[in-house]
């Protein structure tokens, strides 16, 4: 649940990138953050790297205040992807509100988004969070590369699935927003209402997103 | 530390610099600048360094989005900006390494408890797998004296497939000449009737000398007595099919105490003039079974009670049936069987008889017999003497 700062007047969100080993989790934050045009916008917090692999998590914060004076802010997190960091992923997915599963589109890594998503399930149920009531997407990453999955066969495998499918090359920067934004419009839907956000703070689905983007997507 | 808290808290001024840091930073920075400096929290109060004036400027010092404190001090606005953007970097390590710590503690907690699962997990399996060993020698024991019986049944009924063979020749190779001798016994009798019709023909003195009225009355008994005899031949033949059941190797239905009759009349002929054998049988279901089988199990168990009274006594054969099984006890009034030995009658090969009396294999064979046929066996012993097994095999 959204963390609400009654003191402060402001309302947190905290949204997980998750996904195998570099499929692009720190990627998506570092282009976002210079996608996003947000009102307010923090500078990408890295955490320590071992030959570039993320080894903690890295921290995106941006936010932007409503016309009734809430401030919105939205923490994204990266986990660490390797395998053997489970106890930190564990830790960065408490208490988040939305996750963006970042899978690989390489014809290879298969297996490893399947292994991250079951370990994904896991990680929630231990955490206390409900799969099927968090807002979830999915991002098929490194659309770029030659040896990958086609569009169409991972809509197939995907058909029965609730979640929005997006595909993206982050390190172009494609797909990064619209990802982002396929997020936003999920958690809207899931707490605009108990938070009371179009009552209370006159905000809307696309006033929302467009809040947290700087444009409307 | 308290290790409960989030790593991902906000954190607020006091928790990244002590009082004391603060004032020896703003000390350093008042020196640079030239000018009183003093430090802020999030919310405006002096937290360390000089107080402020009225007219003093702000510089934030913002971690993420919001300030969590300020520098505050009487100079140019880009100085106290740079100064601020120092003293955000020492802010912004603080906070850094106390996420990085936090989550590390986090995430050690997440390993740890993982591995204790994991430890409890195999410490279970380590339990099953101790208990399997405890109990691995009973089970390969079990399945060898499974293994055992069906050897045993096996070999019984082969023996058994093979005495029907024999019977079932011996019977026919009877029954032939059975029918001739039968035959020629009443054409016999009517020849003798022939025979009596010649004597107004024969002179007196040759009929008496030749003692024909003897001769005749005699031949009449002879052929009478040789009539039983062919009939009780013709009988123990009928009974020895029925006993060895040659002409139905197959499971069906049939009145047990029809059975048990036909064995009595073979057992008849074997035992001593001084035994009697009483049957009370009670009405019964039809049962399903290998009659030959259960013939050849009741006949080891009489013949147990045979040699176990010796000449002087009675066995007993009650049946009875109830809506689930039909019990046959097969009583004997002898010495009984002793209480240490009880338990070991159906063992194979344990006999109480001189080597070369019995193969220790009798009682053994009907225990298998009744078994397969998911019944069970038992020994009684009466208060009155006597032992009684009991066989019940369900309907």
């Amino acid at each position: 649940m959204p963390e609400l700062d009654q003191g402060a007047n402001r309302l947190t969100f905290k949204l997980v990138y998750y996904g195998p080993a570099q499929s692009g989790k720190t990627t998506n934050l570092i282009q976002l953050h210079d996608l996003a045009v947000a009102e307010m916008k923090g500078e990408l917090m890295t955490l320590e790297t071992q030959h570039d692999r993320t080894l903690f998590f890295d921290l995106l914060p941006l936010g932007f205040r409503t016309s009734s004076g809430l401030t919105i802010r939205f923490r994204l997190f990266t986990v660490p992807g390797q395998t053997a960091h489970d106890g930190t992923r564990k830790a960065v997915l408490s208490r988040a509100d939305g996750v963006v599963f970042v899978a690989d589109s390489q014809r290879g890594q298969a297996t490893n988004n399947g292994e991250s998503f079951n370990n994904l399930a896991e990680n929630l149920a231990r955490v206390g969070l409900v799969l099927d009531r968090l807002p979830l997407v999915v991002q098929f990453n490194k659309r770029d590369l030659p040896d990958i999955l086609a569009e169409d066969d991972i809509r197939q495998r995907y058909v029965g699935a609730p979640w929005p499918l997006l595909f993206s090359a982050a390190v172009q920067g494609s797909g990064v927003r619209e990802t982002f934004a396929a997020l936003l419009h999920q958690v809207w839907r899931r707490y605009a209402g108990e938070l009371e956000l179009s009552r209370v703070h006159g905000l809307n689905e696309d006033s929302f997103v467009a809040g947290a983007l700087g444009v409307s997507l | 530390m308290n290790v409960e808290v989030a790593f991902d808290r906000d954190f607020v001024l006091a928790e990244l610099i002590t009082p004391k840091d603060a004032n020896e930073m703003a000390a350093a920075l008042q020196v640079m600048l030239a000018s009183p400096i003093a430090v802020l929290d999030a919310a405006g109060r002096h937290f360390g360094g000089t107080p402020p004036t009225s007219a003093a400027q702000r510089a934030p010092l913002t971690l993420e989005l919001e300030p969590v404190g300020f520098l505050a001090g009487d100079c140019a606005a880009d100085r106290l900006n740079a100064a601020a953007g120092v003293f955000r970097w020492g802010l912004l390590s603080r906070a850094r390494f106390r996420m990085t710590s936090d989550l590390h503690l986090e995430a050690v907690r997440a390993d740890y408890a993982k591995l204790q699962q994991q430890n409890e997990a195999l410490g279970n399996s380590e339990k099953k797998f101790r208990k399997l060993s405890e109990t691995l020698d009973a089970k390969v024991k079990e399945q060898l004296s499974v293994i055992d019986a069906r050897q045993r049944q096996l070999y019984q009924a082969e023996r058994l497939a093979s005495i029907g063979q024999l019977a079932a020749g011996v019977a026919h190779e009877i029954n032939n000449p059975l029918g001739f001798i039968g035959s020629n016994l009443s054409s016999a009798e009517r020849y003798v009737a022939s025979f009596a019709r010649l004597q107004p023909s024969v002179p007196t003195e040759v009929w008496r000398a030749l003692d024909l009225d003897f001769v005749l009355e005699d031949f009449s008994c002879l052929l009478k007595d040789s009539r039983a005899g062919v009939d009780r031949i013709a009988r123990i033949v009928k009974d020895l099919k029925g006993f060895s059941s040659i002409d139905q190797p197959e499971e069906q239905f049939v009145d047990l105490n029809a059975q048990l009759e036909s064995l009595v009349s073979i057992i008849n002929g074997q035992k001593p003039a001084e035994v009697s054998i009483e049957t009370h049988f009670e009405p019964l279901p039809p049962l399903l079974c290998l009659p030959g089988h259960l013939n050849q199990a009741f006949l080891n168990i009489l013949q147990n009670a045979l040699q176990a009274v010796g000449s002087r006594w009675v066995i007993r054969i009650l049946t009875r049936a109830s809506a689930e099984s039909i019990t046959v006890h097969i009583a004997d009034n002898g010495p009984g069987i002793p209480e240490e030995i009880r338990s070991r009658i159906f063992d194979p090969f344990f006999t109480t008889r001189r080597v070369g009396d019995g193969t220790g294999l009798g009682l053994t064979v009907a225990h298998d017999i009744v078994l397969a046929h998911s019944g069970s066996i038992s020994v009684l012993s009466p208060t009155d003497g006597g032992a009684t097994i009991a066989v019940e095999i369900p309907v």
